[in-house]
């Protein structure tokens, strides 16, 4: 597929973004008798190996702002985020009536209570539990990692009735070596001409990322950076600032337009985190379960979905980004009733206000609908940066 | 020397105003307001920005900054939007250098704002959604008594029993309104029911601020109706209030007047910072 402008590629993306019955992914699987779907919650699973499997990883981000929930709020208590009870939705309504497996990362107890509901409802698919470690020395984290690697390996083999090898392992992560650049040269791109590529549009392009096959997102990023470069967009005099607490159930769209048109570019973010988990290149070569684990041990992004030892170390993950993406500000936006994060905000606001750095924090469910109280918190943020700081 | 152009487009009136900055001050060089009904707000924004560009005798190029305010966060033509509380901050103090309070009541809500000496928000509280103790209830009621909309104030001022109208919500007012006509209530004390109904809400506002002393400015389009600037007044020294209201001929272009002058002193920050370029 051919894109020439960024609204082709962004109507695209869209309309990929909007489809919660996943046209696109049915297709594929429908495409070649055998093919596998395999399906996996937010924040980070190893989609190296799924790729390895020959199978498609398809990313479930819950059922988004317009989806209504009426099984979903009989499998949880009231008191918890919406994305598993929307998720069960999807489920029970047959919108995943075509995915062969679930995947639920290691998050919280409410997605790890959601793989044995998953198990109890749907007894004939692949569902797996994917732990992380808590401790990341090689020789402790890094050897249960690796098992858990190994075992999630030889599952989706029983599955795709074949052998998964080193070589098949080594060439799907230089596939997603390749996808990760990009990923990182859109937010570079971003974070140095934030005006050119309006935070709703990088949205919706990783959002793609959730649902197409890898190297077909790797292209359609390449069209939209060399669109983007080449449109002329008009800079607005926004203040910068790092979104984060996000990392699993996604904001609505609106509130990301709405941070943006009140005065706010976001310069970096910590959506659909399973992008830009690891830091940089997994090892092509040599051992690839060993090199994957290495990866998660020593160079994956800090965020609360990561259990961080070292009190002194933790907030500098963030405090990077801000230097880095020269940000004049924080907007903390977690999910309502997400323990991690907002367990996780006081011990970064700590750290932000010893550096007497601006923030504002707000919460937001998948379906919250309500955007001028967002608008005007953010606004009057953007406002008091820009009148009344150094920036 | 900065140009900046403030543009506030409200939820009834689109106001405009041009200023020239020199060494820290102000000149206000061109005004426009229209009433939007039913156009496109955006459409009359690019209307009003000719009109003062041609009654100051410049052109777009001469313009550095171009600020809205209100709810023309979308106009693709500004170079910067900065929020209501923030440029009614601004534009009170252009007006009264003594404000440190503003009192915003356009025709969909009513906004208190304690600032301090350099225009900064130091609290602010916004009525609800419902329109009651709006410009816009206001002028349904103008209506239904058939008087003009600049006839309110002094009709409510000759007032002698005014009438008690529901403060909670707007619908119930109506109401009370269509029995008082059917009682035979006379315009003037149905009219200062109404302003002392808005201002007590009002007035909750600003001691939900801790507002208690000093000047409080009123802006936005119902501070040009004496009968509430009246009502405002009474209403806080029967509550015991130290706090004095005041109002400008120019209070409706509040919020445009506090866009132009932060658009400027951003314009000059931005130089400083050596980062943007001018308006265009």
């Amino acid at each position: 597929m051919e894109f020439k402008s960024v609204k082709e590629i962004v109507d695209f993306c869209q309309e990929l973004f909007d489809d919660i019955g996943f046209a696109r992914a049915r297709e594929w699987k429908a495409a070649q008798p055998g093919r596998k779907v395999i399906g996996y919650m937010p924040v980070y699973v190893p989609r190296e190996i799924i790729h390895a499997a020959g199978m498609l990883p398809l990313g479930i981000l819950g059922g988004g702002a317009d989806m209504e929930v009426i099984h979903g709020d009989a499998y949880y208590q009231s008191y918890i985020c919406r994305i598993p009870r929307s998720t069960i939705e999807m489920a029970v309504t047959g919108k995943l009536d075509f995915v062969d497996g679930m995947v639920f990362p290691s998050i919280c107890d409410v997605i790890r209570n959601l793989s044995g509901i998953w198990m109890l409802l749907f007894k004939d698919r692949y569902v797996r539990y994917f732990d992380a470690p808590q401790n990341f020395k090689d020789d402790i984290g890094g050897v249960f990692y690796s098992n858990e690697l190994r075992e999630f390996r030889e599952g989706l083999e029983k599955l795709a009735g074949r052998e998964i090898t080193d070589e098949n392992l080594r060439n799907s992560i230089a596939v997603f070596n390749e996808n990760r650049r990009w990923v990182n040269k859109v937010y570079d791109f971003r974070a140095a001409f934030p005006w050119k590529a309006p935070s709703a549009e990088v949205y919706l392009l990783m959002r793609a990322g959730m649902v197409l096959p890898v190297e077909e997102h790797t292209r359609l990023m390449q069209a939209y950076l060399s669109a983007a470069e080449a449109g002329k967009r008009r800079m607005r005099d926004n203040c910068r600032v790092v979104l984060t607490g996000v990392f699993c159930e996604q904001p609505p769209l609106n509130l990301i337009r709405s941070l943006e048109i009140s005065g706010c570019y976001i310069v970096d973010d910590d959506f659909m985190l399973v992008n830009r988990w690891l830091l940089g290149d997994v090892p092509a070569d040599g051992d690839p379960i060993g090199n994957l684990s290495r990866a998660f041990l020593h160079h994956s992004a800090q965020t609360a979905a990561k259990y961080e030892p070292d009190m002194a170390e933790k907030g500098r993950y963030l405090l990077d980004a801000i230097r880095a993406r020269s940000a004049d500000g924080v907007i903390f936006a977690a999910p309502s009733f997400c323990d991690p994060a907002l367990l996780d905000q006081p011990m970064m606001i700590s750290r932000l206000e010893a550096l007497k750095i601006p923030y504002i924090t707000m919460q937001y469910a998948e379906n919250s609908g309500q955007m001028q109280p967002i608008r005007e918190q953010s606004g009057t943020f953007a406002d008091s940066i820009k009148l009344w700081s150094a920036s | 020397m900065t140009v900046s152009i403030g543009i506030d487009v409200g939820s009834g009136v689109v106001k405009t105003a041009l200023f020239r900055v020199e060494g820290g001050k102000p000149e206000w060089l061109a005004r426009w307001d229209a009433r939007i009904r039913q156009r496109d707000s955006f459409t009359l924004v690019d209307e009003s920005i000719a009109f003062v560009l041609e009654e100051a005798g410049l052109s777009r190029d001469d313009v550095d900054y171009i600020a809205t305010t209100g709810e023309g966060e979308s106009y693709q033509g500004a170079t910067g939007h900065f929020y209501s509380m923030t440029t009614h901050a601004r534009g009170a103090l252009y007006l009264n250098p003594e404000a440190r309070a503003v009192l915003d009541v356009g025709a969909l809500h009513g906004r208190a704002i304690r600032i301090d000496g350099k225009g900064k928000v130091l609290n602010y509280r916004m009525t609800g959604q419902c329109a009651s103790g709006s410009g816009q209830f206001l002028e349904n009621i103008s209506r239904y008594l058939g008087i003009a909309q600049d006839e309110i104030g002094a009709l409510s001022k000759k007032s002698t029993n005014p009438e008690k109208v529901s403060s909670i919500c707007a619908v119930l007012a109506e109401t009370d309104v269509i029995n008082m006509v059917s009682r035979s209530i006379p315009p003037s004390d149905i009219l200062r029911g109404i302003h002392e109904s808005m201002a007590e809400r009002l007035i909750k506002l600003l001691k939900s601020i801790d507002v208690r002393e000093g000047l409080v400015m009123m802006t936005g389009g119902l501070a040009l109706d004496a009968g509430l600037v009246k009502a405002m007044q009474d209403g806080m020294e029967k509550q015991e209030m130290v706090a004095q209201v005041a109002s400008h001929p120019d209070s409706l272009f509040a919020g445009a007047i506090g866009a132009a002058l932060w658009g400027a002193f951003r314009h000059g920050k931005l130089q400083v910072l050596g980062n943007f370029p001018k308006a265009s």
